[in-house]
């Protein structure tokens, strides 16, 4: 009955297309700071959404509010047609990889074990995995090109391995949005690359909705069907064309920066 | 040796204490949690005070006393306004000293303290051997039940919480859970040395395996050999239960340190960092 909601609002008949996620005046406060003032915007289905802005301009909180892990001081967030409150029990279908995964590289676990963490929820509490969920993971994997590195510990996997493995968690889900946050902050380039081509082919395979986090305007003006650029306030929302060649961009990041001409930069950091 | 009640009774409970506390000290070490087993364990002596003075079972205070002050502790460090560290470095002073002043209040001074500080091999009576086996049934239910859930938390916070899960349930739970183990682990391995056993199992296993199913074996047997055999030790030199247990464990370690295939992996590791 849970997965009804979230597959009738994909199956539901619309005109044009369906806004899987609506964000309608957001306001956002933490600790008596605003955070975010005011941001409208949607993503409609299939579509990829290129989020940028300085350090501190508020981009990871707003991916929280997204997944309903902090409540907006104001304005109202809509994900497949859900209120938080009502995603918070079909939270599977968004697949999340946050800035940086902070784990001990010694921690006891293979590719295959932290992939499988990814089905926890479809899994559901005081279950055990099935063979549906393997096959789910192993499935995961091979999309991501780690087939045959299953076993081995998470530690050990490069830089650029380890962010496939969790892309693939993030994917192994029931996934129909996937909110990536700066996901290939501290990449070499070959590294990045690569990570970009597979995202932009697996979000034409499956269909999903992405909204990825960045610093890097030179990827997002390749791979990306829209931007937004916020500081704290939204100052822009378009085409990459549009938003990129723009003088409020300028504006938005308050100085000028070089990477801002599209040479590929590759900044790490918080957002 | 075991011709002896007193012994069948310690067999019993040791061998029952030595699984459960292998088991979390799996969660403990990769939790990072060995700080907290220790508060939690000395502030027991406040709760076996706090018992004797109030006249209801020691065991029974301190069951509660612990349970509270591991969830003082969860709270405090979760709330994040004091680091965990400094809440049990406060919260377990406390209720320490708190203890000695009870016994002192309650005249408890036939009380065999040391028995409580240091563990004995003669403490178990067959109420108590009951006791540890119901505890050591829920407890593994829970961690059983919630492993997936435990490993997913310990690893990746951040986006088992996005991913909905009870994130808060399940971490209390473990607190839960190591508090009950303690405090029914104290009579045989002793308020001081009782933390040891929840985190040399573990550790030693993390030495000897990559993947946490071979960690979670290794600490399993390891576990339970050191006891028995730290168990017979206390029989046979005389010395506290507590005491015997914790230095078996500790040969176990530096063993597994020795014969650790990780530590070719951290070279390689540091090699590549460099």
């Amino acid at each position: 009955m849970r997965e009804c909601r979230v597959s009738e609002f994909f199956s539901a008949p619309s005109i044009g297309p369906r806004k899987v996620i609506d964000l309608d005046g957001i306001w956002l406060s933490l600790d008596g700071h605003t955070v975010l003032e005011d941001i409208t915007f949607s993503l409609a289905e299939g579509t990829f959404l290129g989020v940028i802005g300085p350090n501190g301009a508020g981009k990871t909180s707003l991916i929280r509010v997204i997944l309903g892990l902090l409540r907006p001081t104001r304005g109202t967030v809509r994900v497949m047609g859900l209120s938080p409150g009502e995603l918070r029990h079909e939270l599977h279908h968004i697949g999340y990889m946050p800035q940086q995964v902070l784990f001990d590289p010694l921690f006891p676990v293979s590719v295959y074990d932290v992939v499988m963490m990814g089905r926890t929820c479809c899994i559901g509490p005081l279950r055990f995995a099935r063979r549906s969920d393997r096959e789910a993971v192993m499935e995961s994997i091979a999309a991501v090109g780690l087939g045959g590195s299953e076993r081995r510990p998470i530690g050990e996997l490069s830089g650029g391995q380890q962010k496939r493995a969790f892309l693939a968690r993030a994917l192994c889900l029931e996934t129909r949005i996937l909110l990536l946050d700066e996901p290939t902050a501290g990449l070499d380039y070959d590294a990045q690359e690569n990570f970009m081509s597979l995202l932009a082919e697996l979000k034409r395979d499956k269909g999903l909705s992405v909204i990825f986090v960045s610093h890097d305007v030179a990827v997002l003006a390749r791979f990306a069907d829209e931007i937004v650029c916020i500081n704290r306030a939204m100052h822009m929302h378009g085409k990459p064309g549009e938003v990129l060649g723009s003088d409020r961009l300028r504006e938005a990041y308050r100085c000028e920066v070089d990477f801002l001409a599209g040479i590929s930069g590759h900044e790490g950091g918080g957002g | 040796m075991l011709a002896y009640g007193f012994a069948q009774r310690a067999l019993a409970g040791g061998v029952i204490i030595a699984l459960l506390c292998s088991l979390i000290s799996f969660f403990v070490v990769v939790r990072r949690l060995a700080f907290v087993g220790m508060g939690v364990s000395h502030a027991a002596f406040g709760g076996v005070a706090a018992g004797l003075a109030a006249g209801i079972d020691p065991m029974l205070a301190a069951g509660g006393f612990c349970t509270a002050i591991a969830l003082g502790i969860g709270w405090f460090s979760r709330k994040g306004r004091i680091h965990e560290d400094t809440a049990i470095g406060i919260l377990f002073a406390a209720a320490m000293a708190l203890g000695v002043v009870l016994v002192r209040m309650a005249g408890a001074y036939n009380l065999d303290l040391m028995g409580y500080l240091f563990g004995s091999i003669l403490a178990l009576s067959w109420t108590d051997v009951v006791v540890i086996a119901a505890v050591a049934v829920s407890a593994a239910a829970f961690i059983i039940l919630f492993f997936k859930e435990l490993l997913f938390i310990a690893f990746d916070e951040e986006t088992a919480t996005a991913s909905g899960l009870a994130v808060r349930f399940v971490y209390y739970g473990l607190l839960v859970t190591m508090a009950l183990t303690i405090v029914v682990s104290i009579k045989l391995a002793g308020i001081i040395l009782v933390s040891a056993l929840l985190v040399i199992p573990g550790a030693s296993g993390l030495q000897l395996s990559r993947n946490y199913r071979g960690v979670l074996l290794a600490a399993l047997v390891i576990g339970v050999v050191s006891v028995v055999l730290g168990l017979y030790l206390s029989y046979a030199f005389d010395v506290a239960s507590g005491a015997a247990m914790v230095l078996v464990l500790f040969a176990f370690f530096l063993a597994s340190m020795v014969l650790s295939p990780r530590r070719s992996y951290m070279r390689r590791l540091r090699g590549k960092a460099g």
